[in-house]
């Protein structure tokens, strides 16, 4: 607990937001951009150049969009789109020296891309969906849900780059056996000794539990363990098989830390929840902690994401209606617990605000993007970027 | 060996579906499909949303959806759709939309599964039930949404009124 302590010896101070930004050029009533991804990892900044990828069916059919821009610059650029055919769930990770990888599901399997530049890598001849990334350093892992049989499972590649050239090293299940139900939503951390944890919601024990398991090189995984302390089993009526929770995500933090945060029912009367379990660099998560505050009991949580650094900052990022309409929310590690709830500036108040993303750069600035809703002028990506005062 | 194989799979399939999936017997399909067919029949949707494992779904099908009665009013009145709370299945809603179907929870604001939605042939939301209901709340909706009450009155003023 000391360690976790040390580690959020920055997370009192309040953050100062610039002014928001939109993201994406072209906008109307019959134009829906989503950010929804495998661990929710849509923005990413690398050598002081900040990415953000989408997708939005603008030209008649979902396709998956990147923008980027230099930090200081007052605009993003024009985007730019990554896919050819139907394009679902982009996510975008940063090399360094304002490199990036992108990956998405096109045509029904995983793709990546270096950016920029950069071939487009198809990362799995089967069918393949909820694609997601990790990188630290030249380490870069990816994960999917592959179609095996009749359910999908986990499978994580290590990715190979060379020059400009992006190649699969390695590529294995999380599971050598044949999934008994379906799996799916992997989210990756890995850290500086190359070592990665992969997150997943799985069925085998017939409703929806969050998992995770362990490797140090991506070729050997650990026998996957429970996220979640919520026992599996019927009601004390024989009802059900237990409490659903789902869309687990990581993040790699404090240097050998990584921690999970998701959506939780446990309380089945107040919707999801928001749940984190921390694991310090033990490979092992402690107990389950909920992240938001007794304002947002009685209101469902939606799209959870998390937030680290190496430098062991650490937050979670969410929207829920407690002030009438969807707002963006946060709330801060303070070394013992998660902190009060607070409503992001531009991404709260009047109309609906959702989806948000995160990352958090090397200076330790706070990079926010999510949708700003319209019904009749169309939804807006937004962004903004958040320094400590 | 192979007829027992495929038993085994039969029963394996039961079992999972048993747990928290549509009542057996009944013919829901997919959203896209339920609109699409709903468009075409000119029948209402009445829309199952429910957890994989949910306790209360469980519940419900054996409770009330066990009923021959319910089960043949609306089969043959309703286009049947089901929704998985959690699903990353993709669906398109009426607008054009296409999203997942466990970000319609987010749109339907779903606190709890069960979760049943009423909507026209055409896909607009009639009204949304949340939580464990008797075959004749069953009823009382039916009559409500076929009628066309919901176009004068709210469910509580319909209720209220009847003999």
């Amino acid at each position: 607990m000391l360690l976790l302590a040390l580690l959020a010896s920055s997370a009192h101070a309040a953050w100062e937001w610039s002014a928001p930004l939109t993201v994406n050029s072209v906008r109307s009533a019959a134009i829906f951009p989503h950010l929804e991804s495998a661990n929710r990892r849509g923005v990413a900044v690398s050598g002081g150049t900040v990415a953000v990828v989408w997708e939005d069916n603008r030209d008649g059919s979902p396709q998956c969009y990147l923008a980027t821009k230099p930090a200081a610059a007052a605009a993003f650029q024009m985007e730019i789109r990554l896919s050819q055919g139907d394009c679902y769930e982009p996510v975008v990770a940063a090399l360094g020296d304002g490199r990036f990888v992108a990956a998405w599901e096109e045509a029904g399997t995983a793709h990546a891309r270096l950016l920029p530049g950069g071939a487009v890598l198809k990362l799995s001849d089967a069918e393949a969906a909820q694609v997601t990334l990790a990188a630290a350093g030249e380490r870069i892992y990816a994960a999917w849900a592959e179609q095996t049989g009749r359910f999908r499972r986990i499978v994580v590649a290590r990715l190979a780059l060379e020059g400009d050239a992006l190649s699969v090293k390695t590529r294995r299940p999380v599971e050598a056996k044949k999934p008994a139900d379906e799996q799916g939503w992997p989210a990756l951390a890995t850290k500086g000794d190359g070592s990665v944890t992969v997150a997943w919601e799985d069925r085998r024990n017939h409703h929806t539990v969050p998992m995770v398991s362990t490797s140090r090189d991506g070729r050997r995984f650990a026998r996957p363990a429970r996220l979640t302390d919520q026992a599996s089993g019927a009601s004390a009526e024989g009802l059900g098989a237990g409490t659903g929770a789902m869309r687990p995500t990581l993040t790699a933090w404090g240097g050998q830390g990584v921690v999970a945060v998701w959506l939780d029912k446990r309380d089945f009367l107040s919707g999801y929840d928001v749940y984190a379990a921390l694991d310090g660099g033990t490979r092992r998560f402690g107990k389950n902690i909920r992240v938001q505050d007794s304002f947002g009991d009685n209101m469902v949580q939606w799209h959870a994401a998390v937030v680290g650094d190496a430098g062991g900052r650490l937050l979670a990022l969410w929207d829920d209606a407690r002030d009438g309409t969807p707002d963006v929310w946060l709330s801060e590690w303070d070394g013992k617990a998660f902190g009060d709830d607070v409503a992001v500036p531009a991404a709260s108040g009047l109309g609906a605000q959702s989806d948000p993303v995160g990352t958090l750069d090397a200076a330790g600035s706070l990079h926010v993007v999510w949708l700003d809703h319209d019904e009749k002028a169309g939804t807006r990506v937004r962004y903004a970027r958040a320094v400590r005062k | 060996m192979k007829r027992i194989g495929m038993l085994l799979a039969t029963g394996f399939l039961w079992a999972t579906t048993v747990l928290a999936d549509p009542p057996p017997g009944y013919p829901f399909v997919g959203y896209d499909a339920g609109l699409a067919a709903a468009r075409a029949s000119g029948k209402p949707i009445f829309l199952y949303f429910g957890r994989y494992g949910c306790a209360w779904c469980d519940h419900t099908n054996k409770q009330t959806f066990s009923d021959a009665a319910l089960k043949q009013l609306y089969t043959k009145n309703y286009t049947l759709v089901y929704v998985d709370a959690e699903s990353g299945k993709r669906l398109t809603l009426p607008s054009g939309e296409r999203i997942t179907e466990a970000e319609l929870g987010v749109r339907l604001q779903a606190f709890a599964t069960p979760l049943f939605v009423y909507l026209t042939p055409q896909g607009d939301k009639i009204m949304q039930i949340p939580g464990f209901k008797t075959v004749q709340d069953f009823r009382d909706y039916d009559r409500y949404v076929r009628g066309g009450h919901y176009k004068q009155e709210t469910l509580l003023e319909f209720l209220g009124g009847k003999s």
